[in-house]
């Protein structure tokens, strides 16, 4: 009994972490352009097409011993998607800067179609796998069998966190995406380039969707419909972390993972996702500013 | 102004009759694809109200149109009834849970409305899959009827596309009938700047109920006709890709007008079809389409026809005969009472303890430095803000827990610091939005183009408000607290920013005003505007009141002195 | 009605309506769900229909062409206007989507043209629609032969159901669950899973503490390679049998070999296994044109539409004359021979596959023929 409860969170803490990665990326980008991005979930389904492409050439090398392709991978889809960031805010934010908000919501929905099927159109329907990070082996803990791949998430996922969060709050740069996102033309005043600073912001989200995708790729496998329904899950998390809050955000994703494993081994997937629709509307209506408060006051 | 909201009703109905004339000539296919078309302006059009015309991101749309079309469907399987009858039913049911809905969800903000709805739409969608025996499961329920009026079964795709664009031309007068002027100018300035909405007189949670149910209505009408004329309904009307459509739609046809809506759907419900060549391709190439269209015109294509369309000319002010003054005793009475006003935020007391009194008849000045709680006062008077302890008492009631638009109602008044712009409204229309509710349109035009005669906006009737300069824009922003007929006016800063001319004419109309009754509360930092023109000098500083009395009272007193003049003479 | 010039209709009809094809040569539209979540089925049917025509191009002048009906039958039922405004369909390839036949169905009647699926829906076939023809065995035939061998061949007394929240799942559930029942085995642990879900222990938990002596699957082709991955990774050895979605190639390249063993699919036919030279020379040349394997649904297709130009080449010259020849006659497929049951149903047989733990290649364990008894008829 204990080593499938073990078990269990082990699942909920991985699921949880790679979710905390989707949500950071797509609350960075809220910070900065108080837009929603429809296109994350989409963006991790690319990471994860990006890694299976590279792992083609980089395996077919044999420059690394089988099974580490993902860990050298890594770095290489981090600077792929963080160019694709940078094309994506060109592209879906700088010509609607000045518009109202809402207009980029369509915008990145618009982005969110051309991506999935452009890589519908080009790779077809079938489902791909990505490989390991380090190995796709398991580990035998006296009952408890965890897989390394799992481990592997969670490692690599809170080491990217935790430099997110460094470079947010102890850098320079991390200064001044920060005072970009809270008043742009504030920061403007003292020198600091806002557009850049949003740039460089969506490129962090992008890269971080796309190790995410990475990461479930060997785990959970990609297909070009699997981006919606990461996007809704980071939504649920910011929201229920308190809206703007990146540490916030970050727990309730990796709440959300460990409830859904968790309530479905109780009940049932079903009723799993039905609770945290039902978890959501109910903290939407007595505590809307999030588990933790709202970090985004309303611009006057 | 009637004819403008005609002219534009007029508009609409042609360019929903001229694809229906094209259509009608065309084989079946062609005219199914009007008929979609159709049904999706519907659903559209209901997006129109609440989100291009309220500004809320509902992402319940495509919920609405899902529960239409099951509930019409599985009526229409499960028993023997007309289209219509379970039309009627289709439409109450989702009515109801609109209206369930709606009560705790349309006060969240919009980031948090926008999910809220969304998860409510994905709850349906796992209803509809997982109560097999009700919906039908994952299949759905097939076998529906077609569409039938008066007993005749409607088999024809001609009849078809009738039957549904008659419905549209019903749905586009409903909204044109809803948002007739004064109206849609009051839910303008409702979507704009909500806060002058309230103090204006405006039920806000009223007119987003209603709105919010009337998209409910609109959507479930588009549902069911969609159920009838496929057949069988599954849970694909209630993915998100439905919603999705529903929001292009609405965008890229313009979504400020109600033709946005049928532009948009034409186009869209056309679009896949024109691509089908591609193939797999063609989703690539909507996604492309709509990426440009907003980017482009972000009004929508509605937006750019708009432009070329002549905006509103000046209006001719009416001279009217000068009306009898309403009967008002002469003598000055206690309008307002506030005892014991405190107010706390982020450790700091801007009000402590504060006690106050406004007399008809009179003029009173309120000064004090920054953060001594002139700004918190007015807000909290007239309902933007609450007090945390202490009672506010207009003539005969309290009125401390009553909503900002009810106080406007009873008499309440006010004017903003920085001029809070509407971007969709021009001066006469933005005036004409304030007046009362209670009287007719005509009284209402008429009152607008008195005070309009009044005012330093003669020539400027026709301007859109942000195109105003910001003197003038306090002008307008004292026009349209006039047009609520108040009798307590509080003004907050009215001449910064006026040259001494401007200054002149306002002091004079403060004056005016306070002549036929009315009690006036100014709060400015202009010494020189003040003193000539007020009965009554208040001086706050940290919350409470340091100094009142007449402007030589004030002076005299060595404590108001000390802290507003230094020891300087004036 | 309101006359309108030439003009404007003439403007109509191109920019709002494009022109329709050429009427001379035999018109075969394939309307399949290329984009959505049955984009992988309905890719397969799409290659198989174009291989059969293609080949048949040099004998016979066959006009095709390819519309997407993606995920609701909204778009179906347009994809089906569309095609019937483009000229005079002799016969249309229809999506494997149940619900969307479900409308297409009452359309096709209409116009009178026989539509040829791979969708193993048991309702299409029990509405009095002569109009269909599916040539993949349904539910009726493939769920049994799943419960048979299940039954007798492995005998297990205590199957687990893990099935999915589509169409497709729900049909097979109802289905496999009853034949269970009536061969004295019934389930004793069921669990529907959405497309969506990711992980499978929650599910494999509840499954393992109702212990099972053998797991069934009847999912669509991710969340069956996830299922199996996280059991054989979990410890569970317990055989598996599966439903078609296994046997699809691209099912079995999500999984190492290891995690294969003991692994069966249920399908129609497994194209891949076999070794008569014909269906070797199918699933070469499918390799050459589509850089894929195929699949029994590509097969099944290819087959329903060689039935078809077996009917042109027999002088049908309208869509009403295919209809009546597809009714009536027997066709030796590559799959399998077909024959209506006299409501639609052209494929009575049933294989089963299982992996050894070595190849991704299934071996065919067990042919079930003639399930539903058509071919004593």
């Amino acid at each position: 009994m204990l080593d499938i409860s073990l078990q269990l969170i082990l699942n909920g803490i991985s699921l949880g972490c790679a979710y905390a990665l989707i949500t950071l990326g797509f609350v960075l980008v809220i910070n900065a352009i108080g837009a929603v991005n429809f296109a994350q979930g989409d963006f991790v389904m690319a990471g994860g097409f990006l890694t299976v492409i590279l792992a083609e050439y980089v395996v077919a090398d044999n420059f690394n011993p089988i099974g580490a392709s993902g860990l050298i991978i890594l770095p290489l889809v981090l600077i792929g998607m963080a160019f694709f960031g940078l094309l994506f805010s060109m592209i879906a934010y700088k010509p609607l800067k000045n518009r109202p908000p809402v207009t980029v919501f369509i915008s990145t929905i618009a982005m969110g179609l051309i991506i999935q099927h452009s890589i519908n159109a080009g790779f077809g329907p079938e489902p791909q796998i990505g490989p390991a990070l380090i190995s796709s082996g398991t580990i035998t803990i006296g009952a408890l069998t965890i897989s390394k791949q799992q481990i592997s998430i969670i490692l690599s996922a809170s080491f990217l966190i935790l430099c997110v969060g460094f470079l947010m709050n102890k850098t320079q740069l991390g200064r001044k995406l920060r005072a970009a996102s809270q008043d742009s033309e504030m920061a403007e005043t003292i020198g600091i380039n806002g557009p850049q600073c949003i740039s460089i912001t969506f490129s962090v989200a992008i890269a971080l969707a796309g190790a995410a995708g990475l990461l479930l790729s060997n785990q959970f496998f990609v297909t070009t419909s699997d981006g919606g329904l990461y996007m809704l899950k980071a939504y649920i998390a910011v929201t229920l972390g308190g809206w703007g809050r990146l540490d916030g955000a970050v727990i309730a994703a990796l709440a959300i993972g460990l409830f859904e494993v968790i309530m479905a081994t109780l009940v049932s997937y079903v009723v799993a996702e039905a609770l945290l629709f039902a978890a959501l509307l109910l903290v939407l209506l007595f505590r809307p500013s999030g588990l933790f408060a709202e970090a985004i006051q309303k611009k006057t | 102004m009637s004819s403008l909201y005609s002219r534009d009703f007029i508009v609409t109905l042609i360019i929903v009759l001229i694809p229906l004339c094209l259509a009608l000539n065309a084989d079946s296919y062609g005219q199914r694809i009007m008929t979609l078309s159709g049904i999706y302006a519907i659903a559209a059009m209901g997006y129109h109200l609440i989100f291009g015309r309220l500004g809320a991101l509902s992402l319940a749309q495509g919920c609405f149109f899902g529960l239409g079309a099951y509930s019409a469907g599985l009526i229409g399987v499960h028993f023997e009834l007309s289209f219509l009858t379970c039309l009627l039913f289709a439409v109450i049911f989702t009515a109801l849970v609109a209206l369930i809905i709606a009560l705790p969800v349309l006060r969240l903000e919009s980031h948090y409305f926008a999910l809220a709805t969304l998860g409510i739409a994905q709850v349906a969608l796992l209803i509809a899959i997982n109560w097999t025996e009700v919906t039908g499961g994952a299949n759905g329920t097939y076998g529906i009827p077609q569409l039938d009026l008066f007993g005749m079964e409607l088999s024809s795709s001609n009849h078809v596309l009738l039957f549904v664009w008659v419905i549209l031309v019903i749905i586009v007068s409903l909204t044109f009938w809803i948002m007739r002027a004064p109206f849609n100018y009051q839910v303008t300035l409702l979507k704009d700047t909500p806060e002058v909405a309230a103090s204006s007189g405006i039920d806000i949670g009223r007119w987003r109920l209603t709105f919010f149910i009337m998209s409910a209505i609109f959507g479930a009408t588009a549902g069911a006709l969609q159920a009838y004329t496929i057949g069988v309904v599954s849970p694909a009307t209630l993915e998100f890709q439905v919603m999705v459509s529903i929001l292009a739609m609405t965008v890229i046809g313009g979504k400020n007008h109600p033709a946005g809506a049928v532009i948009g759907a034409i186009l869209l419900t056309h679009l896949p079809e024109w691509f089908r060549f591609l193939e797999t391709h063609y989703l690539i190439a909507y996604g492309v389409a709509l990426l440009c269209t907003i980017i482009i015109t972000p009004s929508g294509i509605f937006g750019l026809f708009e432009k070329f369309i002549i905006k509103n000319p000046a209006y001719d002010l009416k001279i009217l005969p000068s009306k009898e003054n309403k009967s008002v005793s002469d003598a000055s009475s206690t309008l307002l009472e506030i005892q014991g006003l405190s107010k706390t935020y982020g450790g700091i007391k801007a009000l402590k303890n504060l006690n106050m009194t406004l007399q008809s008849y009179q003029i009173v000045g309120l000064v004090g430095p920054n953060g001594s709680g002139k700004s918190t006062l007015i807000n909290i008077i007239s309902g933007l803000q609450r007090q945390d302890e202490g009672t506010i008492k207009l003539d005969a009631s309290f009125i401390e827990n009553t909503p900002s638009y009810k106080r406007s109602n009873r008499g309440i008044a006010r004017t903003y610091q920085t001029s809070l712009r509407s971007s969709g409204l021009d001066v006469y229309q933005a005036i004409l939005a304030c007046s009362s509710n209670q009287h007719n349109l005509e009284h209402r035009d008429n009152q607008t183009h008195a005070i309009l005669r009044n005012s330093r906006l003669t020539s400027k009737t026709g301007s859109m408000v942000s195109d105003l300069s910001a003197a003038d824009a306090r002008e307008l922003d004292l026009c349209m607290a006039l047009a609520t007929e108040p009798k307590i006016l509080l003004l907050d800063e009215p001449a910064a920013g006026l040259s001494s001319a401007e200054q002149q004419f306002l002091s004079t109309k403060i004056r005016q005003l306070a002549q036929s009754g009315i009690s006036i509360l100014i709060v400015d930092h202009s010494m020189d505007f003040l003193l000539p023109v007020v009965d009554r000098l208040i001086c706050l500083d940290q919350g409470s009141v340091v100094a009142e009395g007449t402007p030589a009272e004030v002076l005299a007193d060595p404590k108001a002195l000390k802290l507003y003049f230094g020891n300087s003479r004036l | 009605m309101i006359k309108l010039p030439k003009l404007l209709r003439i403007f109509a009809m191109i920019v709002l309506f494009p022109i329709s094809a050429e009427a001379k040569e035999t018109y075969i539209p394939i309307l399949v769900p290329i984009t959505g979540f049955l984009s992988l089925e309905g890719t397969a049917q799409r290659n198989g229909a174009i291989q059969a025509l293609d080949e048949a191009s040099s004998s016979l002048k066959i006009k095709y062409e390819v519309s997407d009906t993606s995920t609701s039958p909204e778009i179906a039922v347009t994809a089906l206007q569309r095609a019937l405004s483009r000229g005079k369909p002799m016969a249309i390839a229809a999506p494997i989507f149940g619900t969307q036949m479900l409308a297409m169905l009452p359309i096709a009647k209409r116009a009178g043209v026989p539509l040829i699926t791979v969708s193993g829906t048991a309702k299409l076939t029990e509405l009095d629609n002569p109009f269909i023809f599916r040539f993949f065995p349904g539910d009726a035939v493939v769920k049994v032969a799943h419960a048979r061998y299940v039954t007798e061949v492995l005998r297990a007394k205590r199957p687990a159901l893990l099935y999915q929240t589509t169409a497709y799942g729900q049909s097979g559930y109802s289905h496999l669950s009853k034949a269970l029942r009536k061969a004295g085995a019934p389930l004793v642990f069921e669990e529907a899973l959405a497309p969506s879900v990711k992980d499978m222990l929650p599910a494999l938990t509840k499954l393992r503490a109702s212990k099972p002596d053998v797991i069934l699957l009847h999912l669509h082709s991710t969340p069956t390679a996830l299922v199996i991955r996280q059991a054989r990774n979990s410890g569970i050895e317990l055989p598996i049998v599966a439903g078609s979605a296994m046997h699809q190639p691209s099912t079995a390249k999500l999984l190492k070999n290891h995690q294969l063993r003991g692994v069966c699919a249920e399908t129609a036919a497994s194209p891949i296994s076999e070794n008569h030279p014909k269906l070797i020379q199918f699933t070469t040349e499918y390799k050459k044109r589509f850089q894929t394997l195929p699949d029994a649904f590509a097969l099944a297709q290819y087959d329903g539409m060689n039935m078809v130009i077996s009917a042109l080449r027999s002088g049908a010259k309208t869509a009403m004359d295919i209809r009546n020849w597809l009714a009536t006659n027997t066709f030796n497929g590559l799959a399998m021979k077909y024959k209506s049951d006299g409501k639609g149903n052209m494929g009575h047989d049933a294989t089963i596959v299982c992996y050894d733990g070595t190849t991704k290649t299934p071996k065919i364990t067990k042919k079930y023929l003639n399930v539903d008894g058509t071919f004593n008829r």
